[in-house]
């Protein structure tokens, strides 16, 4: 009898049409473990992953920051956070239980040598106990100014190298601008080679995201209109309703080009106008989204005025309640020239996207918290239906990344009855709706992607860098520059000179 | 009841009621969506819990949206055939606009069974796959089933209620290799079992030491149906002799804690060095993974109908594990 015989036979006890992905055991050293990041994210992703039985038997974390704990203690702070910040899911005791028998913790600096051996000594011990095969994920949830210190730490003390696989993910922001994120990447390859640093960007975690992908290269019927010859423009928002909530000193020296644009808005338009990759591989996927990059017209100075606009929130009432303006909030400047909204026009210079405009903005204290993508196609070539037919809409594809993620094609029908009068309809594919099943959190993709060795949805050195060179011109353009902040109200849609800057070429920013 | 019915006259219904829908939400900015990727024709018995149908439908549409046409059959044997047409609609959280599914309704009396099958198929949504779902046991042998079966995309049954397993096993074997693609809910319940054992073979240190296997012990509950246990032995050997381990079996009635079905399965070595690993029930939907001296707990999700039936409308072509398993089970049941 044939037995599967077209199946891996590694392990003839799977069954990839019905089982999830398969997860091989290991460690997940989180640097860093007693920060926010870990509580709202990491662990409940994780705890999320071991729910959903994703996770091996042998899973285990090593939290590791300068608080002196024990094991014990870990467990039960990570025990109230997962509680608390479990999204969309059931809490299940039995299942912590059993996962919190994985949670070990480390108390060490980055700075001390010490800390790095008595890990490295844990590690084996818990190496053996858990059979995780010496495979290690590292996690930096650190400042950013620790990565390269804390790399250099694990390879001094001998982590990076190991019977299992040993991979390195570092958040964001990758640098503060192309010189650093070289620095930052020569550092860290001292210790881990290209292949095995995984930089994380959660917006590409994002099932819509990903869907963009499968809705462009699943389907036969819209590449053919995705050019220069059917797009008219395109539109990426990405709108924070709240302001900077206590992070005012971090935000203070990034801004939101340097927060927003130059990595997860980057990445999107990149993952929108990518040319199709032969193979849906890594490092295949990721060397059109790294070409497309590059393909980013670089602004010359001259042309950064008309095509990239900053803002600052002031103070407004929203809601009755007032809200204090940027220079206002805590740990921000009086006389800050921050960008707490950022806006640019960017042109990609190729054959399939020569001369179309694609428009980026994001901000804090925006009316409502939506990011989404909006493909504006060109107008039918001749309206035929006269004055009385109504308005010619342009056919607008919009995929949405959040809150509710979806994707929505508006187009012209006939109003029933007499006469020919058309009007805008809208057919909608609602993710959560159509999937009944929830959608996994951006961190749980993006883990589960590391640990399997996918690094299909991080960033690569070649796309850092070339984002940072896209966004260079502006960045030293607007150190510069005198800028008359704050220039739009908390709660408004930025700028007017953002409006402006679309409608010079006949753009408007779509109704979000 | 009426003796006859037209599907004309339905697939009418089925347009007015989307008008109607329509109306009913006359704001052009909202109204409704209709969403459909299948047709799912379900036999139910009509003393059936219609509201349990219907709850399962619902919450399927969600993921499967479908032209689902319900078949409740009567005991009676007097020729009887009637049909009705309704939406099933939810509101998707923060949306104004309702997505609907369309559902058919058709009772039938035994008399009528026969005629089922001509009614059902100007019904089906056009290019789409038609998956059939017998709830009734005794259907599994009739002439209706066989000629929706031949229309269907896949055929779903229930093998545990049938009253004959060995011979239930060797019809759906045989109904398999005629190339009809069949599903066993039976097999269905034991996919978190599976997974859970697939996931702990994962771990190197474990596999590499499969063949110290010598015996597998399947501890279960007399409410496990025959076929479950048959088609669990059947794919641990079929497993484990590709892994080139050959050990004995062992099937353990036992009152051990936990409600109904598979109590514990352990793969034992019996040497000191060998793989010892148990994988048991505990209170509640809790599991227990013992290997050495690692223990793990993880939850199995309920296997409700609308759990089952998710899993299988999501594979819509050949399973070659179930169908090689089917085979195995079949085979060895003619031997005993």
């Amino acid at each position: 009898m044939v037995f599967w015989t077209n199946m891996t036979v590694e392990n003839p006890f799977q069954d990839p049409l019905r089982f999830e992905r398969r997860m091989p055991e290991c460690t997940v050293v989180i640097f860093g473990a007693n920060g926010d990041l870990t509580k709202r994210k990491l662990l409940p992703a994780l705890y999320r992953l071991m729910y959903e039985r994703r996770l091996a038997p042998g899973f285990a974390v090593i939290g590791v920051s300068r608080t002196p704990m024990s094991d014990e203690q870990f467990r039960e702070k990570m025990h109230e956070s997962v509680k608390k910040f479990l999204e969309d899911s059931p809490f299940d005791e039995d299942v912590w239980a059993g996962f919190s028998q994985g949670l070990f913790y480390v108390p060490g600096d980055v700075h001390d040598a010490g800390s790095f051996n008595r890990l490295a000594e844990r590690l084996i011990e818990i190496e053996e106990a858990r059979k995780t095969g010496g495979n290690v994920l590292f996690y930096l949830s650190t400042q950013p100014s620790q990565y390269a210190i804390t790399a250099k730490g694990i390879g001094a003390a001998g982590m990076a190298r190991g019977n299992g696989w040993r991979r390195i993910i570092i958040e964001k922001p990758f640098g503060r601008d192309l010189d650093s994120a070289r620095a930052l990447s020569r550092d860290v390859h001292e210790v881990f080679p290209e292949s095995e640093l995984y930089r994380i960007d959660h917006y590409l975690g994002k099932e819509t995201v990903q869907n963009i992908l499968a809705f462009r290269w699943g389907n036969g019927i819209f590449e053919p209109l995705w050019n220069r010859r059917y797009v008219n423009h395109v539109q990426i928002t990405a709108a924070e309703s709240i302001g900077v909530e206590g992070r005012g000193a971090y935000y203070q020296e990034a801004g939101a080009l340097r927060d927003m644009i130059q990595n997860h808005l980057l990445q999107v338009m990149a993952t929108v106008a990518m040319e199709p990759s032969g193979v849906f591989e890594p490092d295949a996927v990721r060397d059109e989204r790294a070409k497309l990059l590059r393909s980013i017209r670089i602004m010359k100075p001259e042309e950064v005025g008309s095509n990239a606009v900053a803002g600052q929130y002031g103070p407004a009432r929203i809601g009755g309640a007032d809200v204090p303006g940027f220079r206002q909030e805590p740990g921000v400047g009086p006389d800050s020239r921050t960008d707490t909204y950022a806006a640019a026009t960017f042109f990609v210079e190729n054959w399939r996207w020569a001369g179309v405009p694609f428009y980026i903005r994001t901000g804090k204290h925006l009316p409502k918290r939506v990011s989404e993508i909006t493909i504006q196609f060109n107008p039918a070539p001749h309206f035929m239906f006269g004055q009385n037919g109504g308005e010619a809409s342009p056919n607008l594809l919009i995929l949405r990344i959040q809150p509710e993620e979806g994707i929505s094609l508006k187009f012209s029908s006939k109003q029933p009855g007499a006469g020919m009068k058309l009007r805008p309809v809208s057919m909608d594919f609602n993710y959560g709706a159509s999937f009944g099943e929830r959608s996994p959190s951006a961190y749980e993709t993006l883990l589960l992607d590391a640990i399997l060795g996918d690094a299909t949805l991080y960033s690569r050195q070649d796309m850092v860098e070339a984002s940072w060179s896209v966004v260079k011109p502006v960045m030293d353009a607007w150190s510069e520059a005198k800028f008359d902040f704050p220039n739009y109200a908390a709660g408004t849609w930025g700028p007017k000179a953002s409006d402006e800057m679309l409608a010079r070429r006949g753009h408007a920013w779509t109704n979000v | 009841m009426a003796a006859t019915v037209q599907p004309d006259r339905i697939l009418r219904e089925l347009s007015e009621l989307w008008v109607s829908l329509g109306e009913a939400h006359g704001d052009e900015s909202a109204g409704v969506l209709r969403a459909c990727a299948m047709t799912l024709v379900v036999l139910a018995s009509a003393a059936e819990d219609e509201n349990a149908i219907g709850e399962t439908l619902g919450a399927l549409m969600r993921d499967h949206p479908s032209r689902a046409i319900v078949v409740r059959v009567s005991d009676n044997a007097e020729p009887g055939l009637d049909a009705r047409v309704f939406a099933q609609c939810w509101m998707p959280l923060g949306q104004r606009r309702q997505i609907c599914c369309e559902q058919i309704e058709i009772s039938a009396s035994n008399g009528s069974l026969a005629d089922v099958p001509a009614v059902v198929l100007p019904l089906v949504a056009a290019d789409l796959p038609v998956i059939v779902w017998s709830r009734l046991p005794r259907l599994f042998s009739s002439s209706a089933l066989k000629d929706l079966s031949r229309i269907a995309t896949k055929t779903i049954l229930d093998s545990s209620a049938f009253a004959d397993p060995p011979a239930a096993l060797q019809a759906l074997a045989h109904a398999a290799t005629s190339g009809l693609l069949l599903a066993d809910l039976a097999w269905t319940r034991l996919t978190r079992w599976r997974e859970l054992i697939a996931q702990i073979f994962e771990n190197p240190a474990y596999f590499s030491r499969i063949l110290s296997i010598r015996t597998v012990t399947i501890a279960h509950t007399a409410a496990v149906s025959q076929v479950s246990l048959d088609y669990m032995e059947a794919w641990l050997r079929l497993c484990l002799e590709r892994a080139g381990a050959q050990p004995a079996f062992l099937r353990e009635p036992s009152d051990e804690a936990c409600s109904s079905g598979f109590c514990r399965i352990a793969f034992t070595s019996g040497v000191s060095g060998g793989l010892d690993i148990v994988v048991r029930k505990v209170e509640g939907s809790a599991v227990e993974v013992r290997a050495g001296t690692l223990v793990n707990r993880t939850v199995f999700p309920q296997a409700s109908d609308y759990a089952l039936l998710r899993e299988e409308l999501s594979i819509t072509g050949h399973d070659p594990i179930y169908e090689a398993v089917l085979g195995r089970a079949a085979e060895a049941g003619m031997k005993q």
